[in-house]
């Protein structure tokens, strides 16, 4: 681009063309103040703050929206923009209300800043505030509009950003106000309660509810410890508690300006009062405080005890997709050298590690291809983009605002799901079962599989392949072919119970393009969860969607660090840096950087963990940071599983059901609490540094760990954080740069596709299709299960938010109008669901958006209570149920008034 | 007597003509105004639906113009001029004058929607001061006789229900 040279302040500088004059001198520090500018969002010119003179003309104007132009002398602070500037202030001052010594905002309030940069205190003019009603129903947001000064941030960011659209200016002059539409309260318009716009308006006129007035008396760059996609977070501390907390101002984080409703007022768990604040140990029936030296000299001497008795076999590791990858690496490390045994696993079974495997199969391990999509930045080059049993506005909400984004810029949008969500715009095609009688009651299994398998087929059908990738990359293809061309194309519509119409439109739109492709994490805990991805991969692979600019695969995780504790070998096959415990060669590298033998079978999952405790042949479990006993289906044979263990070490931050029934509890810290280093759904390593010490006695697990490790009496398997990275990086090439990372913050995208490609061929997997299933006549509905954007996974730590405890939601049923009046129900009616496994009762809300014969059963809410409709088997053999869906029959309880 | 009830086959009509038009939100509020009397707000999501808007922002759009209303109208909208030029010819009693004839105050509406007093800054017809208008009539050098007259013609016939 072009530079051109202009003179601000007496110093000669210069500037790409096309930048704003508040940009270039921003750029060479010097500072313009501003209320309405924020570099994420377009200049609006709306607060006049900015106004600069230019000596040659003498003309005045606001600099954010004037381009700089070669050969311009500018002057920031000349007496005469001083003059402009303090004026323009005085006028907001009198409209604003004198309440700045109990405002919320206190000295982080631009305004009030300004004002005082400028020596604004008693103002001549005639105050003429504009009062406003004050709203706070609602638990997170409190809009005093009487302090809006009318610089529209929050409206621009709502629209650019977050693409709710829940408010926009209305009236005009005086009058004018951000409102919602009717001007509804927030909680009945739709707003997401993300907090953008709490975090960017530059006064008091929106703020976090809570019980802290003033200041923080510090901030702290962290990273959340909720989902997949890893916001930079500004973690507000008084005292040591975090009482505060906004997006990062860092300008390359994956969130920017933004953040969501968990991330932004579900923080408030960390000083729940479940919080454990000192070691525990069993005796007799009770948990007792004890010492750290005892619980862990317990703790060591019941496992090494154990595994002189019954042999590694006995014992298993259940690590965490929440810890960081320095806990992860070590707590597998103790598994596998001290223990010696691969019995190691983590949460992130029930969220999507299939799709991992599935890749690693199809390359022996290779694992140098790249299916991932990389940065989610990408989907501004993305050619087409497919949602594919995914609800990422609920799930992993910044991400969805990327989607959206990309949406309104026009890229085209496909979505396959048995809900319309909303995602959905004009520019759409959403593809979703007919409810066509008698197929309805049986397509939540067979949906997605079906579809991609057409999809396939017909795009073969138009030679929409991508040639040149197919035979330099891929292998198997001629079968491949032929099996699609012998598939009966009625017999995929008929199953999965499509328009064929719909399919024709959206196959004529990803023919001959690129396909990014996003996919939910529940259809992975799908029936044919295994075949539709493997369907999907012979898509991507047939179109050469892989391993090019924006395409390939996002994989919505939950879980903040899913990736991390796969990468890490927190899972029964595989050694840090995804390499096979079952390949000697694999195996080599770590036995020479461990110094010891590694066993050579691959380990129990966690599934497998319980069963094998239900035989009684597990005799010792430790759990770290997971509650399965929340997050697993039936749990009373959970529990009595379990129970029956002879040691079970919990190791958590919250008092969890799980640790309720522990032997030895160690107290750990969260997030906040700690160093460490996730890696999100796109694979970028983040690190973070503590904001706070643990409460009461707690410990970071890593400490815990190290503790633990030299009470078992094995050195080489402590160290800091620093120290437990150099070694990951040593071997894990993805991770090389870790050790170097200087900063609190280190952001660095992972691997990026390598060019070693041409070496290596993908598989092409056969084509699968579905069994014929009968409808079972006594569960005549299908539930599906919705994580809400309120809930992380099980809710075990959102649960204890007071803010999101407050909230509308309460975990009500969604019925369709049709079935609701059916069974003449209305709003708040108490239902009973019963499928095979198991009933709960709950109230229901009718919600238009519910296809008929299906209800939508939020997870999480009263104790994560959907679960019990479920089965506790292997949701990817083909004879189980699977856990995204079941059939159900419901009929109308007995009406409970319920005290909210 | 109450508002008409919304013809939604005739609004789908306009919705059809605008949608998707770029720049279409304007035109097509005021066809939905000019055909309905005032703009329901039951259909501002269809309006913002048929042109990708977000609905709160074709609400905004509505305040912002006095030219809109989301709350039916008069069939005859009468607008007095408070411009200096009326003001100083006795504006102001000609707008007391129809505020008692009509029982309404400004921004009214009477309750069998015949009339909607509204006043305008300036009606851009100083020479015919103190002025009005009547829908798109002008009526000038009024004094109270005249006003009355001119109510009269606007009056509903009686007995017409």
């Amino acid at each position: 681009m072009e530079s051109i040279s202009l003179t601000i302040n007496g110093t000669r500088l210069s500037c790409p063309q096309g930048q704003s004059i508040l940009q270039a001198a921003e750029a060479h520090d010097i500072k313009i103040p501003t209320l309405c500018y924020h570099h994420s969002l377009k200049p609006f010119g709306a607060c006049r703050l900015c106004l600069v003179e230019d000596e040659k003309s003498g003309r005045i104007f606001a600099s954010c929206v004037t381009p700089a132009a070669s050969e311009m002398v500018i002057h920031t602070h000349s007496p005469q923009v001083i003059a402009h500037r303090r004026t323009i202030v005085s006028l907001m001052m009198a409209e604003h209300p004198e309440s700045c010594i109990v405002c919320n905002k206190g000295n982080r309030c631009h305004l009030r800043m300004i004002a005082a940069e400028l020596g604004i205190g008693d103002n001549a003019l005639y105050p003429m505030p504009n009062f406003a009603a004050l709203e706070q129903a609602n638990p997170y947001i409190t809009r005093d509009l009487s302090k809006c000064i009318l610089c529209g941030k929050c409206i621009r960011a709502d629209h650019e950003l977050v693409c709710a659209g829940a408010i926009d200016y209305n009236s005009r002059g005086f009058n004018s106000r951000p409102v919602t539409l009717y001007e509804l309260p927030l909680e009945k318009s739709s707003c997401t309660f993300c907090g953008t716009c709490v975090s960017i308006c530059p006064t008091g006129a929106l703020s976090a509810k809570m019980q802290f007035v003033g200041t923080p008396e510090k901030e702290s760059t962290s990273i959340c410890g909720f989902c997949g996609v890893g916001c930079s977070l500004e973690l507000g501390v008084a005292g040591d508690k975090i009482v505060d907390v906004n997006p990062s101002h860092l300008k390359n984080s994956v969130n920017d300006a933004t953040l969501c409703v968990r991330g932004h007022f579900a923080h408030d768990f960390l000083n729940s009062k479940k919080r454990l604040t000192q070691p525990l140990i069993r005796t007799e029936e009770d948990l007792t405080p004890t010492t750290w030296d005892e619980a862990l000299e317990t703790a060591a001497q019941r496992m090494l005890e154990i595994k002189e008795r019954y042999g590694p076999d006995s014992i298993a590791f259940l690590g965490s997709s929440k810890c960081t990858n320095e806990e992860n690496y070590l707590f597998q490390k103790i598994a596998r050298t001290i223990f010696q045994t691969n019995h190691v696993d983590n949460g992130g079974y029930m969220s999507g590690r299939l799709f991992l495997d599935l890749v690693d199969k199809r390359t022996d391990g290779a694992g140098r291809f790249n299916f991932f999509a990389g940065p989610f930045s990408g989907l501004e080059q993305a050619e087409v983009v497919f949602v594919v049993g995914a609800e990422p506005s609920q799930a992993v909400p910044v991400f969805d605002y990327y989607l959206k984004r990309s949406a309104r810029k026009g890229i085209p949008l496909i979505l396959a799901n048995h809900r319309k969500i909303d995602l959905a715009g004009p520019g759409s095609i959403w593809i979703h079962p007919q409810g066509t009688p008698p197929a309805a009651g049986r397509t939540a299994d067979t949906f997605y599989l079906e579809l991609i398998n057409l999809i396939s087929a017909l795009l073969l059908d138009k030679e929409a392949f991508d040639t040149s990738f197919v035979s330099r990359f891929t292998s198997g293809f001629e079968r491949y072919q032929e099996e699609l061309l012998s598939l009966s194309r009625e017999d995929c519509l008929d199953k999965a119970d499509l328009d064929a119409q719909t399919i024709a439109l959206a196959v004529d739109l990803l023919a001959g393009k690129k396909i990014t492709f996003v996919v939910g994490d529940g259809l992975m805990l799908h029936r044919y969860g295994k075949e539709t991805m493997d369907a999907l991969l012979n898509l991507a692979l047939m179109t050469g969607s892989i391993g090019y600019k924006g395409a390939g695969f996002h994989i919505v995780s939950k879980e903040n660090n899913l990736v991390g504790a796969w990468d890490m070998g927190a899972v029964p096959d595989a050694l840090p840096g995804r390499l096979k415990v079952a390949r000697s060669e694999d195996r080599a590298r770590w036995e020479k950087a461990w110094g010891v033998k590694i066993p050579e079978s691959r380990g129990m999952d966690l599934l497998e963990m319980i069963k094998s405790a239900e035989n009684g042949r597990l005799k010792a479990l430790y759990i770290m940071g997971e509650n399965p006993l929340r997050s697993l289906p039936q749990p009373d044979l959970l529990l009595n599983a379990l129970k029956s263990l002879k040691c079970l070490i919990v190791q958590d931050i919250l008092f969890s059901e799980t640790a309720g029934i522990a032997d030895v509890v160690l107290p750990a810290a969260a997030f906040s609490e700690k160093a460490g280093s996730f890696t999100n759904m796109e694979g970028k390593i983040q690190c973070f540094s503590p904001a706070v010490p643990p409460p009461g006695l707690g410990k970071p697990d890593l400490e815990i760990l190290t503790l633990f490790a030299e009470k078992l009496a094995a050195p080489g398997n402590t160290g800091s954080h620093q120290q437990i990275r150099k070694e990951i990086s040593s071997v894990i090439t993805s991770y090389s740069n870790g050790a170097a990372c200087k900063h609190p913050i280190w952001i660095r995208e992972k691997a990026q596709p390598e060019d070693s490609q041409a070496e290596e061929h993908i598989r092409f997997s056969p084509v699968a299709t579905s069994a014929e299933t009968e409808a079972d006549g006594r569960y005549p509905f299908t539930a599906f299960f919705r994580s809400l954007r309120f809930h992380l996974g099980s809710g075990t730590r959102t649960e204890q938010s007071s803010r999101i405890t407050a909230g509308e939601e309460q975990g009500e049923i969604e019925v369709a109008p049709a079935d609701a009046e059916k069974m003449s129900l209305a709003d708040n009616d108490r239902i009973r669901v019963t499928s095979a496994a198991g009933k709960i009762e709950r109230n229901i809300r009718i919600n238009p958006k519910v296809e008929d014969g299906h209800i939508y059963i939020p997870t999480a809410f009263e104790a994560n209570g959907a679960r019990l409709l479920l089965r506790l088997e292997p949701f990817f053999e083909n004879d189980s149920g699977g856990w995204s869906s079941c059939a159900v029959a419901i009929d109308k309880a007995e009406t409970m008034t319920m005290d909210r | 007597m109450k508002a008409t009830e919304i013809d939604w086959d005739r609004f789908a009509e306009i919705i059809e003509k605008h949608a998707q038009k770029k720049w279409g939100l304007i035109p097509l509020l005021q066809e939905v105004q000019e055909r309905f009397g005032y703009i329901p707000p039951e259909t501002i999501g269809a309006v913002a639906e048929a042109l990708d808007l977000y609905p709160s922002h074709v609400q905004g759009v509505i305040t912002f113009y006095a030219g809109f209303s989301t709350e039916p109208r008069g069939k005859c909208v009468l607008k007095v001029c408070r411009g200096t030029a009326c003001h100083v010819k006795g504006g102001k009693s000609i707008l007391r004058v129809i505020k008692r004839d009509l029982d309404l105050e400004e921004g009214e509406t009477s309750p069998d929607y015949q009339f909607t007093l509204e006043t305008a800054a300036c009606l851009g017809a100083c020479f015919l001061a103190p002025a009005m208008m009547v829908d798109r009539e002008y009526y000038g050098k009024l004094n109270p006789t005249k006003v009355t007259s001119v109510i009269g013609e606007y009056r509903k016939p009686e007995g017409d229900e």
